[in-house]
């Protein structure tokens, strides 16, 4: 693969952690608090948490270790670290939410 | 090895005209046949004015609405009539104005940027301009049925259920509104395609400009978050006319789930309407600046962000739903964290306007103009984004206020811009600068004196939609205020109005790059030639008019480039390697045809006559359609062959493999397809997990033929992988053997789905509807696997096909092997279900 692929592949592959995060809080969520209960409280802050720390690690990673090339060096260093932060935010409400509330 | 790698000389010409010079085989047609055009700027400007058309009428309705609210009681219009008004205001402005416009410039302006004669499926654009047009159409008949809309623009169930709106008002939005998106999710394909796949040489994705990254990531936006809508459409359609009960309580439906999908598309669609304009903007600063693009790597990264987390807000919209606190604390988080990329643009644009000493010129007015609304309503957004203060806004004029901030000022304000840059292109000649400056300034004062204002009147209570209030409330005074701004905004779009109409015979002209600009499609004196250029030239840098002296110092007909001449007498450009850019294949291009038209009006028949419950009709319409898509695809193949293009490159036209500009289309499509697909299985589980009582009620599926329908899907999957392999060896024999082969197990796995469900009931519960929805639709892409397999079968038999020429199987395999995989997904939660039961 060349430089710049791998470069587009390090701008694309925070975005994807992103996607991946936020489908799986999501998901925890809308299976916690849903009717149905299909997990509780600490299985939820659990499983959010240990996603959180996955997505996060791989969203970083090119901000990290940024690929050879600049071509696209700022943008991927840049997009790595929104991805990672907009990870966090969305985690935000597992720590400082008690129940599903509502 | 790719047959790219083993194609054969050889001297025949498929489908060319022979003998003609590159003007005379692009020249565009006349008379009739004018309608027949498929080039890329013909139907770009015919997106854009029959956008701009759409706008006034959506306009005057707005007029009419801040009429009957320029007073407390008023009588001017009836509720029922004011209804309809508001929401067909909002439904054209949204619909068949926004996006619409904004691809048509799309459309016009990325291949002459990037160094193309044309968009690579020129007829893919005839067809969806024409979907365009037909479904604008159908909605706006309504009028004349006496039938218009009038459940808002979101056109909420249970209102919109036929319970609370009897008659055909709905089924003209939905049936219209579905038609007309068929032409934004064509043109995300044909975008996505031609960017990456027809550039000029050299011009790698970081020598794009900005423009083309903007509309890249809107284009795939639009391909993910439109599905979500259709499929919402689809369903409440087939709630009205078949009484399938997907959103009805009383057996396990939900109300929301309609606004989930809505919303999935819904808040998406406003990043896809602003990022557009955004890219607009962000080519038309430096110019007028003088100076390159600030941080364009910092935008690249902003607009790949954007586009991924404006996926994540759609609940925003439905804080007042009663959804648990910890999805309206996620939701508000994402909302929150979309400001960081739209700020990270405005400070790019900021950056840029630092560098130098701007120019202020008309289109510039209208980007300053964006810059101070835009920031405003973005921050507004904030607010909402916040939860208890949502709680207090909801509803309210505040956040109409807050969308025609965002929406007027972050698209409408770049799209004027855009209209005083860009019309010289279009027509030759310079719109009056003096008179651009009054309508800058009469819409700005409009705009603000009408909407700035409504910020107060929601916070003092008035709510959205009221026909009239009464007076002493405190609206009274703000409400004549705002109604007599909007006037003035008006009065700003009909002087733009006339100035366009005479600036086409006053105006000075343009000639060659009029404003100094550095992209491509200011290479040739305006208006440039049908095909864009004489040679493509090779690109070195992002501005390449000003970084390249060479392209401007003597005529742009003489600039050296690949493709001086024509081969074949056949319209054609240069094809690209997605990333590097590097000159990988020629691309044959079609000549003007009506069959997109006729396949489009087929599909209009078909549409019109479902409103009328002629279902005849319908059928009739639907074999049209099939007709008119065979006849697109039933044509010479033009691989096979390499051709001498110039600047030493000796490329293979249309190259097989994965690298094929047809099969990025085709994976672009299944992205389309998957998104499909997704709504329903979101809507499955949400019904699944929010009713389980009524889960327990709908009948399981039979594990017997679901097992079966497992193993099927899988051996499709693994045909088409076969195919693809077949393709590439070129072994004809063997690859119409399996088309055979895959148009089997197509029937057989549909079979299989539909009898997995025999036990359960579509109108039991909405669980079971769904079930149903689901293989409906995967069997809708197994006829589609069918149809192509015998089809492709039938053109080796009839020696359509030669060597070198299989890349309808390639396709194909990749096709069959999306269309499996949904057979195996759709089978295995099916299972799952059955042995677990749906409790």
């Amino acid at each position: 693969m060349t430089v710049l692929g791998r470069e587009i592949w390090a701008l694309t592959i925070p975005a994807i952690a992103w996607a991946v995060h936020f489908i799986a809080i999501y998901t925890l969520i809308s299976a916690a608090c849903a009717p149905r209960e299909l997990i509780g409280m600490p299985l939820l802050i659990i499983l959010g948490t240990a996603a959180t720390a996955l997505c996060g690690i791989v969203a970083i990673w090119p901000a990290i270790r940024p690929p050879s090339g600049d071509a696209l060096g700022l943008a991927v260093r840049l997009g790595a670290t929104i991805f990672a932060l907009a990870i966090l935010f969305d985690a935000m409400p597992l720590i400082y939410s008690s129940g599903c509330g509502g | 090895m790719t047959m790219s790698d083993q194609v054969k000389h050889y001297s025949g010409s498929r489908k060319g005209e022979p003998g003609k010079t590159m003007e005379e085989i692009w020249a565009a047609p006349t008379g009739v046949r004018r309608w027949a055009s498929v080039s890329h700027r013909v139907v770009g400007k015919r997106f854009i004015y029959t956008g701009f058309a759409f706008f006034l009428i959506a306009g005057f309705l707005a007029l009419l609405v801040r009429t009957q609210l320029i007073v407390p009681g008023n009588t001017f219009l009836d509720h029922e009539t004011y209804n309809q008004v508001f929401t067909m205001h909002g439904t054209l402005m949204m619909f068949l104005f926004a996006i619409p416009i904004l691809e048509g410039f799309a459309v016009y302006l990325i291949p002459m940027m990037l160094g193309a004669r044309d968009l690579v499926f020129p007829r893919l654009g005839q067809f969806g301009y024409y979907c365009y047009l037909f479904g604008g159409i159908i909605v706006l008949s309504s009028f004349l049925f006496d039938a218009a809309p009038d459940g808002g623009w979101f056109m909420y169930v249970p209102l919109s259920t036929n319970a609370f709106t009897p008659g055909l008002s709905a089924d003209f939005w939905l049936i219209g509104i579905t038609f007309a998106e068929i032409a934004s999710i064509t043109a995300a394909v044909e975008l996505i395609t031609a960017i990456l796949c027809a550039r000029a040489p050299g011009m790698s994705l970081t020598k794009m400009p900005i423009f083309a990254w903007y509309i890249l990531v809107t284009a795939f936006m639009i391909a993910i978050g439109f599905p979500p809508l259709v499929i919402g459409s689809i369903l409440l359609e087939a709630n009205r006319l078949l009484e399938l009960p997907f959103f009805d309580p009383a057996v396990g439906g939900d109300s929301l789930l309609w606004q989930h999908l809505f919303w999935l598309f819904g808040h998406p669609e406003v990043y896809i309407i602003f990022l557009p304009a955004a890219g607009m903007v962000a080519t038309i600063l430096p110019t007028f600046v003088g100076k390159p693009l600030f941080g364009y790597g910092f935008i690249v990264a902003a607009v790949v962000s954007m586009g991924f987390i404006s996926f994540g807000l759609w609940a925003h919209h439905m804080f007042a739903t009663g959804l648990p606190i910890l999805s309206l604390s996620l939701f508000s988080a994402a909302s929150t964290m979309v400001a960081i990329p739209t700020g990270i643009q405005i400070f790019a644009f900021l950056g840029t306007l630092a560098q130098g000493k701007t120019r202020m010129t008309t289109p510039m007015l209208f980007v300053m103009g964006f810059l101070f609304i835009f920031v405003l309503g973005g921050l507004t957004g904030v607010m909402l984004a916040s939860v208890p203060f949502n709680w207090q806004a909801h509803d309210s004029y505040f956040v109409v206020a807050h969308l025609h901030y965002v929406l007027i000022g972050g698209m409408v304000f770049p799209l004027f811009a855009a209209f005083y840059y860009w019309v010289p292109n279009f027509t030759g000649r310079m719109m009056s600068e003096r008179i651009g400056k009054w309508v800058f300034w009469l819409m700005f004062v409009g705009f603000n004196a009408t909407f700035f204002l409504m910020h107060v009147t929601g916070l003092r209570g008035m709510p959205r939609r009221v026909a009239t209030y009464p007076e002493g409330l405190g609206w009274d005074r703000l409400n004549l205020l705002s109604t007599l701004g909007s006037y003035i905004l008006a009065a700003g779009i009909a002087l733009f109005v006339f100035d366009f109409f005479r600036h086409l015979k006053r105006g000075a002209l343009a000639g060659r790059d009029p404003w100094g600009a550095g992209t491509m499609e200011w290479l040739y004196p305006t208006v440039p030639v049908g095909f864009n250029f004489h040679a493509i030239p090779p690109v070195e840098s992002r501005e390449p008019l000003w970084d390249q002296p060479r392209l401007m110092e003597g005529k742009a007909e003489a600039v050296e480039g690949v493709l001086p001449s024509v081969n074949d007498g056949r319209r054609e450009t240069v094809g690209c390697d997605p990333v590097s850019g590097a000159p990988l294949q020629v691309l044959r291009l079609p000549h003007p045809t009506f069959v997109p038209m006729f396949t489009a009006f087929s599909i209009a028949v078909a549409a019109a006559a479902t409103l009328a419950s002629a279902y005849w009709i319908v059928l009739a319409g639907g074999i049209g359609m099939l007709i008119g898509f065979s006849l697109w695809a039933w044509e010479p193949s033009d691989s096979g062959v390499t051709r001498d293009v110039g600047l030493g490159y000796i490329l293979p036209v249309n190259v097989v493999g994965k690298r094929s500009h047809m099969h990025i289309a085709i994976v672009g499509t299944m992205l389309v397809l998957y998104a499909l697909f997704a709504s329903l299985l979101f809507a499955l589980l949400y019904l699944w997990n929010s009713y389980p009582a009524f889960a327990a009620r709908t009948g399981d599926p039979v594990i017997l033929w679901t097992a079966g329908a497992l193993v099927a899907g899988a051996v499709l999957v693994g045909s088409g992988s076969v195919n693809r392999h077949f393709a590439l060896a070129d072994r004809i024999g063997a690859a119409l053997l399996l088309n055979l082969v895959i148009a089997m197990i197509g029937v057989i796995s549909s079979g299989l789905l539909v009898m997995a469900l025999v036990g359960t009931d579509p109108w039991g519960t909405a669980l079971g509807a769904t079930m149903w929805a689901i293989v409906v639709f995967v069997c809708v892409n197994l006829f589609v696997t069918l149809y192509w397999a015998l089809f492709n079968g039938a053109r080796k038999i009839t020696g359509c096909i030669g060597a070198g020429q299989s890349l309808p199987d390639y396709n194909l395999g990749t096709f069959a092997k999306g269309a499996g995989a949904m057979v195996v997904i759709t089978a295995g939660l099916f299972l799952a279900a059955a042995m677990g039961g749906l409790q």
